[in-house]
């Protein structure tokens, strides 16, 4: 039985914000009673995420998701509701737990700019109480997995954005830990180089069975890394399930660009019932539900003579963006 | 808590800040001359004021010369320790890095006041020493084992002071990023560190004893030195550098609740 | 014309600099209080009546000190500690593509933090004159006009020998660090903590060829009515601006070069 390496529940956070009057008199009186305004900027939530599992939290800026992020990790105290991480309270650091997890931000940097990687590594790994062995052993292990060698031994300043990501990738999992936790890890990296993290990830979950959650603005970490998605919208969790159905869901219908061999052809297909969204010439572009794309294509195959066919995948980034930017839409 | 394993990674620490600085090695040469040049002119300094008279504050120069070492000792431990991490905490507050710093299972106060050192530093404190060494001699002092003791101890305190006026200053980062004008108000008030205590007037004495304690951080170690001091200006010294000490501690774990509530 | 559209620029960047500096209000009453140095050294010096020594009366040197702190405030120079951040940020780039030399940037920021310093710097002033009554004087309006001419020439001395460090930070990354060795010598020879009057022979003899005692020992002796040469004053502070703007120019283009070459 797999089990339930992170459980939330009823999990809320407001944050006081505290509000000034303009002014000198706006300044005294904020100096002698501070009115504080309660934002509840997490509302309610609960998920359950069991371990070896790939995590996509998904939402437009501010929604929530670095919050809960850190929430999980134990940098935010919660206000309200529980959170257990694999048998652990975050909030309370303990030592065990932290060895557990980790946390990687994109574009936030913790080993050392002047020195090359590798002794950010052996600081951490003492950090960490791992011997030297061992920590040999991991390093080798990792930069064989991320497939970074010399970069190891020439300083951080002197790395590419890539190359850098790579290290602290691998500064992050010295210890082995079962939880990571991702803040935008691919942010500011090139298309390549945010390929070749995606595939380093899909592996590491493989090998180790760790669990993996990550927030990201590009929808191709989200799509091609997790089965699983959480999308969070003001604070509350409005899907939670597998990424599929979601896009199921949003986008029911797919577009089929048909090329007939002649426009006689062309003519009988648009008048066969099928949805048209445009004809050119012999071109012709037809909607089919989801469900009953199978059949309708052996319908069409069958019944005209088609000279090229292309099925075109909605694009998925557009659709989530869309939906959630958009405020009232059902899932 | 583990000490062997804070001492493996404190030796990691040394290592890797260390191999940092190495990186700009001029930088530490110009950083040695400007501690040579430093103490030349305290030095310069002290003897105009005593060009005429024979003594300050009922101090004569030979042993105003002590409190000059002091300061130049625990300036040097400030240059070497305190400084260069106060630097590297407003630099993790202002990236937003202090987040990996509280996920490390190490305690986050011994990672945060300990992860740099500035080699420059060391020649100051070497400088301190020969100037000590100097006044042993000029002074006559009877070097023996309870003068050494009590010497250490109350240098000891003196130093846990001084760290806990920096790590205050530093903890209040997490308010105010901008702390570099709080720092240099600190500095000033320390350079009457370089004088004995006696020579001010009695306001400032005062002020300087109850509101920020310089005159414990220099003049109580000069006079254990000179055999000259009460055994309850020691123990006042040992107190309160263990409240500071605490208190230091306290603001720290209170300033952490305080941001891991408020930031996002 | 071109004179005119360069005062049309620095107008609008005092204006914005303004703004900005209103801001950091707290920052800057912080600097203005750790400015209070020579008012420790003024109370060392009448404390022990050392002053006798070199024939100046208390209430005239307590009026000195008062002057020095004043010079002080207004020709305090961080243009190096500016550039250094900015180029590190990566700020100087967006910077050298503007028409207009990036040091008329930093000369508008110093010259709105003077003005926002003003108003702390006569809280200080004030209760200075609560605590020595004896040494209110006031000044009469040339006197006042020289010596704030000197004060602006003292400024720019020490802008000029900052921005030249500054430039540095195209071949060295830490160029603080010989702002900070240049500081050591400023610190002890300018008269900020005792009078040049009352320095030694040996080092009287060849410091008035040095730029160091026309940083403040003589605008503050010129504001407070004490001895001193105007004119061999004036003819000094024009001379090293005179000797140093062109140094800056150079090394500027120089430095400029470089980091186009570097393409960075």
């Amino acid at each position: 039985m797999v089990q339930n390496i992170i459980d939330v529940r009823n999990l809320s956070k407001s944050f006081d914000i505290s509000s000034k009057e303009p002014g000198l008199k706006g300044t005294i009186k904020h100096f002698f009673k501070r009115q504080t305004k309660s934002l509840k900027v997490i509302k309610d939530i609960s998920f359950k995420i069991k371990e070896g599992e790939i995590v996509g939290f998904l939402g437009a800026n501010g929604a929530g998701k670095t919050t809960i992020l850190k929430m999980l990790c134990g940098l935010i105290y919660p206000s309200e509701g529980s959170i257990l991480v694999s048998g652990y309270l975050p909030f309370r650091r303990k030592e065990n737990f932290l060895k557990n997890i980790t946390l990687i931000m994109g574009q936030k940097q913790q080993l050392i700019w002047d020195l090359p990687p590798i002794e950010s590594f052996y600081l951490n790994a003492s950090i960490y109480d791992l011997d030297k062995l061992e920590a040999k052993r991991r390093i080798k292990n990792l930069s064989e997995m991320l497939e970074i060698d010399e970069e190891l031994f020439i300083p951080v300043r002197k790395l590419s954005l890539g190359q850098r990501m790579k290290s602290e990738l691998l500064a992050a999992l010295i210890h082995k830990p079962n939880i990571l936790f991702l803040d935008e890890p691919t942010l500011g990296l090139d298309i390549n180089a945010q390929r070749n993290l995606r595939k380093f990830l899909q592996k590491y979950n493989k090998e180790t069975n760790a669990t993996i959650c990550l927030t990201s603005h590009y929808m191709k970490d989200i799509t091609s890394l997790c089965k699983r998605v959480i999308c969070v919208h003001e604070g509350s969790i409005s899907y939670d399930g597998k990424l599929d159905l979601l896009l199921k869901k949003l986008s029911p219908v797919k577009e089929i660009l048909i090329v007939c061999r002649s426009e006689e052809d062309a003519i009988k297909l648009e008048n066969s019932g099928f949805t048209i969204k445009n004809k050119i010439k012999n071109e012709i572009t037809i909607k089919i539900e989801n469900n009953s794309i199978t059949s309708s294509l052996k319908t069409i195959l069958n019944n005209f003579d088609i000279e090229d066919l292309y099925i075109n995948e909605p694009p998925i980034d557009e659709i989530i963006g869309r939906v959630l930017i958009n405020k009232d839409y059902d899932i | 808590m583990n000490p062997r394993k804070y001492l493996k990674v404190y030796t990691k620490f040394l290592h890797t800040s260390l191999a940092s600085e190495l990186e700009y090695k001029t930088n530490i040469l110009i950083d040695l001359i400007t501690a040579i040049l430093s103490l030349i002119g305290s030095i310069f300094l002290l003897s105009i004021f005593f060009q005429s008279n024979g003594s300050i504050g009922g101090w004569k120069f030979e042993e105003a010369l002590i409190i000059q070492g002091i300061y130049t000792i625990l300036n040097g431990i400030t240059n070497t320790w305190f400084n260069p991490n106060l630097t590297e905490i407003v630099k993790h507050i202002r990236e937003g890095t202090l987040d990996f710093v509280l996920l490390k299972p190490i305690d986050s106060q011994f990672f945060i006041s300990l992860k740099k050192i500035n080699p420059s530093g060391f020649l100051e404190i070497m400088l301190g020493f020969c100037l000590l060494f100097f006044c042993i001699r000029i002074n006559q002092i009877n070097l023996n084992l309870s003068f050494m003791t009590l010497f250490f101890i109350t240098i000891i305190c003196s130093i846990c002071i001084l760290y806990s006026l920096w790590f205050f200053i530093s903890t209040t980062t997490i308010w105010f990023v901008k702390t570099w004008n709080a720092i240099e108000v600190l500095r000033s008030f320390l350079y009457i560190g370089r004088f004995p205590l006696n020579s001010f007037s009695f306001s400032l004495r005062i002020f300087f004893s109850v509101f920020i304690p310089i005159a414990f951080i220099t003049t109580i170690p000069s006079e254990v030195f000179l055999g000259l001091s009460q055994l309850w200006k020691i123990l006042l010294e040992i107190i309160v550098a263990a409240v500071f000490l605490t208190t230091s501690r306290k603001f720290w774990l209170f300033a952490l609740k305080f941001y891991s509530s408020a930031s996002s | 014309m071109i004179s005119n559209s360069i005062n049309r620029k620095i107008i609008t960047l005092l204006k914005v600099q303004y703004s900005n500096m209103l801001e950091y209000r707290v920052e800057i009453a912080l600097w203005a209080i750790s400015g209070i140095i020579p008012f420790f050294m003024l109370n060392i010096w009448t404390n022990n009546n050392l002053n006798e020594s070199i024939n100046i009366s208390n209430i005239m040197l307590s009026r000195y000190f008062l002057c020095a702190f004043f010079v002080r405030q207004f020709s305090v120079v961080w243009v190096v500690f500016s550039f250094e951040e900015d180029s590190l940020m990566g700020k100087v780039s967006p910077y050298l593509i503007q028409p207009l030399n990036p040091f008329f940037r930093y000369f508008a920021q110093h010259i709105a933090e003077q003005i926002t310093r003003f108003p702390f710097a006569i809280i200080i002033a004030f209760f200075f004159f609560i605590f020595n009554p004896e040494s209110i004087w006031i000044p009469n309006l040339g006197i006042l006009f020289l010596s704030i001419i000197s004060t602006f020439l003292s400024f720019l001395i020490q802008f000029l020998i900052q921005s030249i460090v500054a430039c540095l930070c195209f071949w060295t990354e830490k160029a603080s660090s010989i702002e900070r060795l240049l500081f050591i010598p400023t610190l002890f020879l300018s008269g900020l903590l005792a009078p040049v009057a009352s320095f030694p022979e040996y080092v009287k003899s060849w410091i008035y060829f040095t730029p160091f005692p026309y940083l403040i020992d003589f605008p503050a002796n010129l504001l407070s009515g004490n001895t001193t040469s105007v004119f061999g004053g004036f003819s000094m502070q024009i001379l090293w601006i005179f000797l140093l703007f062109p140094v800056f120019r150079k090394i500027w283009s120089a430095g400029t070069k470089k980091y186009t070459a570097m393409g960075s």
